[in-house]
């Protein structure tokens, strides 16, 4: 399956302004009671799903106390509060580590698709010596799980002397051979006129490229970027192996590592989690379509 | 594929990846930015050095050092300013250490277990005290018991400056004491020095509470464990010696008596047969149990439920006074480029801590730092002095570079031992099974120092 | 200049082409392509080489020492390491529970995919709803979602036991802790497969289920005798991107278990890091690492193998 097919199925599963025949079918058809009891049990299901969100919102707005206390009520006694936000925002680390998960994610992504586009197009249109090699040695490290790198990588950024710094986050996370692999198949798709008309008239590669191909690659970039922008964002192994000073974690390394000096509070654990969810949930509230086309992009892209 | 074009253009008019990530941006930055600013300001002021300092207490201990933190800082607040990293206690927080040190970049000064000092300072990843730097803030050998300041010392350098001595002791129920019968006049217990005059006690106990005599949590739990085994098989004075390419030194007689007397314990009766840590302080904090085998950092709990509570040291039940304890010690995690200003600061940190750790003390430890334990202050806490004794007769965990509180050692103990504290194993065979996986680390070089 | 009727064509002229219009010699040319294709590729080669391919090679020959985290001990030992992690019962252990994890995780997440799948393909109204309740907890970090359950699954203050009652301590007891981490790893990451499902489904042509309404099949009928077999190829691909995704366990298990209790939860690569990282051995670690990737690499071919047979059909 090509990347442009996925590309174009999910298109049509996520665009509610072009129905497929079937859904149309169906909402103009009264509910039969199968579908009602099809409803149901997918309104359990989500229930279920959103259980573990409520549970941990309706935690993070009790106070320590209430929070603590049996039996397990969802209503505190003590009525809800934003104690444990303030300080958590006020006390914790949070701030800080918002503040490194936002720049190395921006700075993985822009870097590493900058990087994967250039090559991808050197892989789709420049006939160069060496190209076949080195584009099967791309396609064959997609196997390479990260996991196993750790320890090599890490001595290396020993010699480097790049533990606990952003260069020794971001650097080993900008390499994704499945994106150049992604950004490739999709650059072998576009017609070649514009670009060589453009040649003809004299603009260099590095123009046609910039001006012609990433303006048509547009929704393309932005799936990889949505795939790359989340992976690095959720990443956990690699910043949890290089970094140990607290003032350098990203939100998901920091919210498992350092523990508060006033042992466990339930509520500010809730509260840092749900602070630390929020970010992607609202961007994924307001841009559902995109990010779900993304997703289903570059899932089935890397095979 | 001529579609290609129109499907990507449709989806365009939705959003470009340059909306999605400005938007993101601005989203976090317009919540987040603000204070992560503040945050920043206050770094930034002139002339105090930022002391970056590590440790992995938590709970009642977490709030007392925070509070010395505090009051060293406040009290050098135009020198220095240090601020606490806490990390989950164990293997976690030596793991990180270790990288950080490694790493060249570690905190000024971090607290380690005292029995972990010999895993850490061979491989260079500590740096060594200055002891002229140490007198100078009034910080010498004589300010510490030998057996404490001793565990500090490594090849003749100082690695370690002890906080603390934390042994593991055994609280009672005073209320419950005293329906039994058992207290003299003088509130104490009756002096046990037999295993079964121990079994006489925790009996009369179990008769007045109808649900178990003492309190000991050990599931899944390697140092809950070890702490008692290594307080028994001490009091058999037998010794364990690890040396890096022998084999363990060990007297399995004494090893097979300790255990099958924890045995004996754990019949239900006495004490429950599978207890976790939290079970049995719930337990002994319900009144549950009349006796509690734990450590002094347990204390603050006892105090806030408002526990009729004393406590005194394990009794000696087979000849040889010994408390299995261990240091909360505070080292110089090795750096690249230390800072001259930033470590001299540092002693004065550490030195305004030990001479304030009379708090340290209400939470239960033995201070090391002898003018606080020779101070009437420390002679007024009670049950503190009960148990004082204990700093006499510590043992520690036999030195190796893989054991120490938290260690793979204490796990492997656990991997051997748990079954014959569940009744479910031949004591001979558990040790047997601990001492094989010993001899297999002993047998490999440590992995820090060069062959 | 203006574009040939020929270069209409949307493939098969490459730049040569054009350079030889260009009436340029083609060995000139194809000098020229190398230099510019290599100065494209050169920023992510440089990347590549530094970050991945040089650590593969670095970490194989660390594996061939005993080196430790302080550089310590850092003399060839030859094979000595493997032949100690194939003595290893930790390594093992681990490993059967990696395996033991993917079984027990791909199993759901590839049903429980495609009946949610099934069932939002429906069309009911609240479409907006159900993607966002099954896909949103793919996009927490695994932290997060770890600190959700942990706090789920707390014997005195959790839901989990208040709404079905008892003490169950779920992540500390060995009988329950591998499943209740299965259990948070559906609900993690369902939602990618459920995706993915979702797309294959709407690819499905309507006129095969016209035909068989025609026929007299029922709605269940056509569900077996059109959409599960149209889904075939969808489903290898989710199958075997799950295995692989399984295998590489860590985080979640590391953060909420520890591996535990006693190990019985221990991945693979959480066994890389401790040796690697808590009992300082990189050396020891790398060639562990490297059992590991061998694992991979035999699932990924046979994943290439099943997949172009088939192709091949």
């Amino acid at each position: 399956m090509t990347t442009t097919e996925v590309l174009n199925r999910t298109e049509a599963s996520t665009d509610r302004r072009v129905p497929s025949a079937r859904q149309g079918r169906d909402k103009r058809k009264p509910l039969r009671p199968s579908s009602i009891i099809a409803f149901v049990i997918l309104a359990v299901l989500a229930i279920l799903w959103l259980l573990p969100f409520a549970w941990a919102i309706v935690t993070s707005l009790k106070s320590e106390a209430d929070a603590g206390a049996t039996p397990v009520t969802w209503i505190p006694e003590g009525g809800f509060t934003l104690d444990a936000y303030t300080s958590v925002l006020s006390e914790g680390n949070i701030p800080q580590w918002a503040f490194n998960s936002v720049f190395t994610s921006i700075v993985i992504t822009a870097v590493s698709v900058a990087i994967s586009a250039l090559a991808a197009y050197a892989f789709s249109r420049i006939n160069f010596a060496g190209k076949k090699w080195l584009f099967y040695l791309t396609i064959a490290s997609i196997i390479v799980p990260p996991q196993m790198l750790i320890v090599p990588l890490f001595y290396q950024m020993l010699a480097f002397d790049m533990v606990d710094t952003y260069a020794g986050i971001i650097l080993p996370q900008l390499i994704h051979p499945a994106i150049v692999f992604i950004l490739k198949q999709f650059f072998d798709q576009v017609p070649i006129e514009l670009e060589e008309a453009a040649r003809v008239d004299g603009a260099s590669r590095m123009r046609v490229f910039l001006q012609i191909v990433m303006p048509l690659s547009r929704p393309i970039l932005a799936a990889v970027s949505i795939f790359v922008f989340v992976g690095a964002w959720n990443n956990f192994l690699w910043p949890f192996i290089v970094t140990n000073d607290a003032s350098l974690m990203t939100l998901p390394v920091g919210l498992q590592t350092v523990q508060s000096a006033f042992g466990v509070q339930y509520a500010q654990d809730m509260a840092s989690a749900v602070l630390a969810a929020l970010p992607l949930i609202i961007v994924f509230l307001f841009f559902q379509r995109q990010i779900i086309k993304g997703f289903a992009t570059t899932g089935f892209g890397g095979q | 594929m001529k579609h290609t074009n129109s499907a990507f253009e449709k989806s365009t008019t939705g959003l470009s990846r340059r909306t999605v990530l400005t938007g993101g941006a601005a989203l976090l930055g317009g919540v987040l930015l603000p204070s992560t600013l503040s945050g920043c300001s206050a770094i930034a002021a002139g002339g105090v050095e930022q002391l970056k300092f590590w440790h992995l207490l938590s709970g009642g201990d977490g709030i007392k050092m925070n509070a010395l933190v505090q009051q060293a800082n406040d009290e050098f607040s135009d020198e220095f300013n240090a601020t606490q990293t806490v990390l989950t206690w164990g293997t976690p927080y030596y793991t990180k250490l270790a990288m950080a040190s490694v790493g060249g970049r570690a905190p000024e000064l971090a607290v380690m277990h005292a029995t972990r000092v010999a895993g850490y300072a061979p491989g260079g990843l500590l740096d060594e005290w200055d002891l002229d730097i140490l007198a100078e803030e009034g910080v010498t050998e004589e300010t510490f018991l030998p057996r404490v300041w001793e565990k500090g010392v490594m090849d003749g350098k100082l690695y370690s400056v002890a906080l603390d001595t934390h042994p593991f002791i055994m609280m009672f129920n005073t209320e419950h004491a005293e329906a039994a019968g058992l207290l003299d006049s003088s509130g104490k217990l009756p002096a046990m020095s037999s295993p079964d005059e121990f079994l006489e006690v925790a009996r009369a106990m179990q008769g007045v509470t109808g649900v178990h005599g003492l309190s000991y949590g050990f599931l899944n739990d390697g140092a809950q464990m070890w702490r008692l085994f290594y307080t028994l098989y001490a009091q058999h004075g037998a010794e364990m010696k690890l040396e890096v390419g022998k084999e363990v030194e060990y007297d399995m007689d004494a090893a097979v008596d300790s255990l099958t007397f924890i045995q004996s314990l754990l019949d239900g009766t006495i004490t429950a047969q599978t207890g976790d840590y939290g079970t049995a302080v719930s337990e002994f904090v319900s009144g549950d149990s009349g006796l509690f085998f734990t450590g002094v950092w347990e204390l603050p709990t006892m105090v806030n439920a408002e526990l009729p509570v004393d406590a005194q040291v394990i009794p000696t039940l087979y000849g040889t006074p010994a408390t299995y304890a261990d240091s909360h010690a505070f080292v110089l995690p090795h750096q690249n480029n230390p800072d001259e200003a930033k470590r001299r600061d540092t002693y004065r940190f550490v030195a305004s801590i030990l001479k304030n750790s009379i708090s340290w003390a209400e939470a239960g430890h033995i201070p090391s730092y002898q003018p606080i334990v020779e101070s009437p202050a420390y002679g007024e806490l009670i049950p503190q002095i009960h148990y004082a004794e204990a700093a006499q007769q510590v043992v520690f965990d036999p030195a190796a570079w893989f054991s120490g509180s938290g260690s793979d050692f204490q796990a492997y103990f656990a991997e051997n031992v748990q079954n014959v504290f569940l009744g479910r194993e031949d004591p001979q065979q558990g040790m047997e099974g601990f001492i094989r996986r010993l001899n297999i680390m002993l047998n490999r070089p440590n992995p820090l120092e060069s062959a | 200049m203006t574009t040939t009727p020929q270069l209409n064509r949307a493939q098969g002229i490459g730049p040569s082409a054009l350079n030889r219009r260009d009436g340029r010699v083609p060995n000139q040319a194809r000098r020229r392509d190398t230099l510019h294709g290599w100065a494209f590729a050169a920023p992510f080669v440089i990347a590549f080489l530094l970050f991945l391919v040089w650590p593969i090679i670095y970490g194989f020959y660390l594996s061939l020492t005993g080196q430790s985290i302080t550089g310590a001990n850092s003399e060839l030992v030859g094979f000595e390491n493997y032949g100690e992690a194939f003595r290893d019962g930790d390594v093992w252990r681990s490993l059967g529970n990696t395996l033991w994890f993917t079984v027990l995780s791909t199993v759901p997440l590839v049903l429980v995919a495609l009946i949610l799948a099934l069932l939002v393909n429906l069309g009911l109204p609240g479409q907006w709803l159900w993607r966002l309740a099954f896909f949103a907890p793919f996009l927490l970090a695994s932290t997060v979602v770890s600190l959700f359950w942990i706090w789920m699954y707390n014997p005195q203050l959790g839901l989990v036991n208040s709404i079905l009652g008892g003490q169950t301590a779920w992540l500390t007891d060995s009988n329950t802790a591998m499943i209740s981490v299965v259990i948070t790893t559906v609900w993690w990451t369902v939602g990618f497969n459920f995706l993915l499902y979702l797309a294959a489904l709407q690819n499905i042509p309507e006129q095969q289920y016209e035909a068989a309404s025609l026929d007299g099949a029922g709605k269940w009928r056509q569900l077996f005798s059109i959409t599960i077999p149209q889904l075939a190829p969808t489903t290898l691909v989710i199958v075997i991107l799950q295995i692989l995704a399984s295998l590489k366990v860590f985080d979640q298990i590391y953060i909420m278990t520890g591996g535990g209790p006693g190990g019985a939860t221990r991945p693979i690569v959480q066994y890389i890091y401790e040796t690697g990282f808590t009992a300082y051995r990189l050396g020891y670690a790398s060639a562990v690492a490297y059992v590991f990737f061998a694992i991979i690499v035999i699932a990924s071919v046979a994943q290439m193998v099943i997949t172009s047979r088939r192709g091949a059909k």
